[in-house]
């Protein structure tokens, strides 16, 4: 009869754990990776080409429009063309100079009076 | 202020004079027994019963009842505020974990509801937070609003370096198992390789919290306090800790590598990619629901543009209480007779050694993906310190050390990738820990 010990010793059920848990958290995150490089990609053409579907009959006259402006690729389309494109709308929007406000206001420095640390309460109180 | 004097010296020698009044009226009338036994034994003593009172009051204060512990924690406090005073070490952890240091170390009597382990004291409600696990998740709830994961759908595959770094917290699993913890209490010190607080706190306030019995029929230690001191601290000093490794194993040629710009991500992915993610992870790892579920809940509602006051409130006001409550009673959680012992000396230690195997994890498996990578695809090595998670130091860190051997190589957004990778992670992996342990 072979003798199965009851407990399996701490330091082997460690190694256990650190291997199964290593799988779980590789194969989970590896599972995320995999669904995001093709599960949305797939999900939001297919999402499209329904809809492109659905407009296909009522809008024939849009189809057209693409043609004029030159197609970019989404591949071209980088995060550092979009910030130079960001960058130049804001120092444009931001370095028009041409219409200041004509109205000048005065703004009137109204001193409130306190009586906090007046000199004629500090001058004018006779002391005992 | 005459006045105020004349009746405060009228009042204080009215007082003073009351015994010898009593004194006298007591010799004048006389008249039972009883009065005069009572008026005497007053007379007799009132010095020794004035000494024995101040006596008293003495020994209720902290001078009467300090010992070196309390004195050595106290000091430990200092040094947490002037290092983030002083050196901005996240400051925000930092600063009221050491208030809350100081709180938990002033010296008292037992047995006034003072204490914060006292059943019933005002800390100790405040404490029960940080022991059910209650704050770690509504400050993931935060992090989940702040969070930008659009660096992460871009390029999917740094996530792995989310999942290299997670090594360290299985390796120091395995040196507290060597050094002679038990299951549970080795499951919540790895976790410190998390470098993620309030996953720390969450899993040691499941496994290592004084209350579960072992197999053996004895209880777990209460290891919250030092495993939290130990994860919050260290991810302060990542800034100290991760240079010298990467320098060590990242070659000059390699530190140099750039890295292709992300591309656009459109706003339907950043939508998808919290509910998506939700999903499929806690189907894995269903233990670590209260994490995950309240992070990729948080993100929802940053990125669905329609529950813009709630993200709002979540990033700020609500994670700003719930960091003020966590650091201030993790602080406090460290009275001396508890916290000083051998196990949190050696829990820093193990602490420490998880820090170094997590970046090197993550440093080695990103020079590994790199054989497998072409062209500009390939990836700067150096993004896989960040994935040790210490949102957001170590991003920080790996952009610093890359700008240091070129100036015009900014990592930024490519280090958030493995970053937040690393929070999933390391939530994961405490979700594996306590299914394994419980």
């Amino acid at each position: 009869m072979i003798n199965i010990p009851l407990q399996i010793d701490q330091i082997s059920e460690g190694y256990i754990i650190l291997g199964t848990g290593l799988f779980i958290v590789f194969s989970s995150l590896v599972l995320l990776s995999v669904f995001f490089k093709f599960g949305v990609p797939a999900l939001l053409n297919s999402y499209k080409a329904i809809k492109k579907g659905k407009e296909k009959g009522s809008q024939m006259i849009k189809k057209d429009a693409p043609a004029v402006v030159p197609a970019v690729s989404e591949k071209e389309f980088t995060g550092e063309t979009a910030a130079a494109i960001a960058t130049a709308l804001h120092m444009y929007l931001h370095e028009q100079h041409d219409n200041e406000n004509a109205i000048l206001t005065i703004k009137q420095a109204k001193k409130m009076y306190s009586p906090w640390s007046s000199k004629i309460y500090a001058t004018h109180q006779n002391f005992r | 202020m005459k006045k105020v004097l004349i009746i405060f010296g009228v009042l204080s020698l009215l007082i003073f004079i009351r015994p010898v009044l009593g004194l006298n009226t007591a010799k004048n009338t006389s008249t039972t027994q009883s009065v005069e036994q009572i008026d005497t034994a007053e007379n007799e003593s009132f010095f020794d019963k004035a000494f024995g009172g101040i006596n008293q009051f003495y020994n209720y204060t902290g001078f009467a009842n300090a010992t070196s512990g309390h004195l050595i924690m106290i000091v430990i406090g200092l040094i947490f505020i002037y290092l983030g005073i002083k050196y901005d070490y996240e400051p925000l952890l930092l600063i009221p974990i050491g208030a809350g240091v100081i709180i938990g170390n002033i010296p008292f009597v037992a047995g006034n509801m003072t204490g914060i382990y006292e059943e019933g004291s005002v800390l100790n409600f405040l404490y029960f937070g940080v022991v059910k696990g209650i704050y770690p998740p509504l400050i993931f709830l935060g992090i989940g609003a702040m969070t930008d994961f659009s660096s992460l759908i871009a390029n999917p595959k740094l996530m792995l370096l989310g999942a290299a770094a997670q090594i360290g917290v299985f390796g120091t699993f395995l040196g507290a198992l060597y050094l002679g913890f038990h299951l549970p209490e080795a499951g919540a010190i790895g976790i410190i390789g998390g470098a993620d607080g309030p996953t720390a706190i969450f899993l040691s306030s499941k496994l290592a919290n004084g209350v579960n019995l072992l197999p053996d029929g004895t209880t777990v230690k209460n290891l919250i306090g030092p495993i939290a001191i130990a994860a919050y601290s260290y991810m302060a000093l990542v800034p100290v800790i991760q240079p010298p490794l990467m320098r060590l194993l990242i070659s000059k040629k390699e530190r140099k590598i750039r890295m292709k710009p992300p591309r656009a991500v459109s706003q339907k992915e950043k939508m998808i990619f919290p509910i998506a993610a939700l999903i499929l992870t806690t189907f894995i790892s269903p233990s670590a629901l209260p994490l995950l579920g309240m992070l990729f809940f948080g993100n929802l509602l940053k990125e669905s543009g329609r529950t813009e006051r709630l993200a709002e409130t979540a990033r700020t006001k609500m994670i700003d209480i719930v960091t003020i409550l966590l650091g201030v009673t993790v602080g406090a959680s460290t009275q001396a007779d508890i916290f000083i012992t051998k196990d949190s000396l050696l829990i820093f230690g193990l602490g420490a050694i998880s820090f170094v195997i997590a970046t090197m994890g993550g440093l080695l498996f990103a020079k590994l993906m790199n054989l497998f990578l072409k062209g500009d695809n390939k990836i700067n090595p150096l993004i896989g310190a960040a994935g040790v998670s210490a949102v957001p130091d170590s991003a920080r860190v790996v952009h610093a050390e890359a700008l240091k051997s070129d100036p015009h190589n900014y990592l930024l957004m490519h280090a958030m990738a493995p970053n937040v990778a690393g929070v999933i992670g390391s939530a994961i992996a405490a979700g594996i820990l306590l299914s394994f342990l419980t």
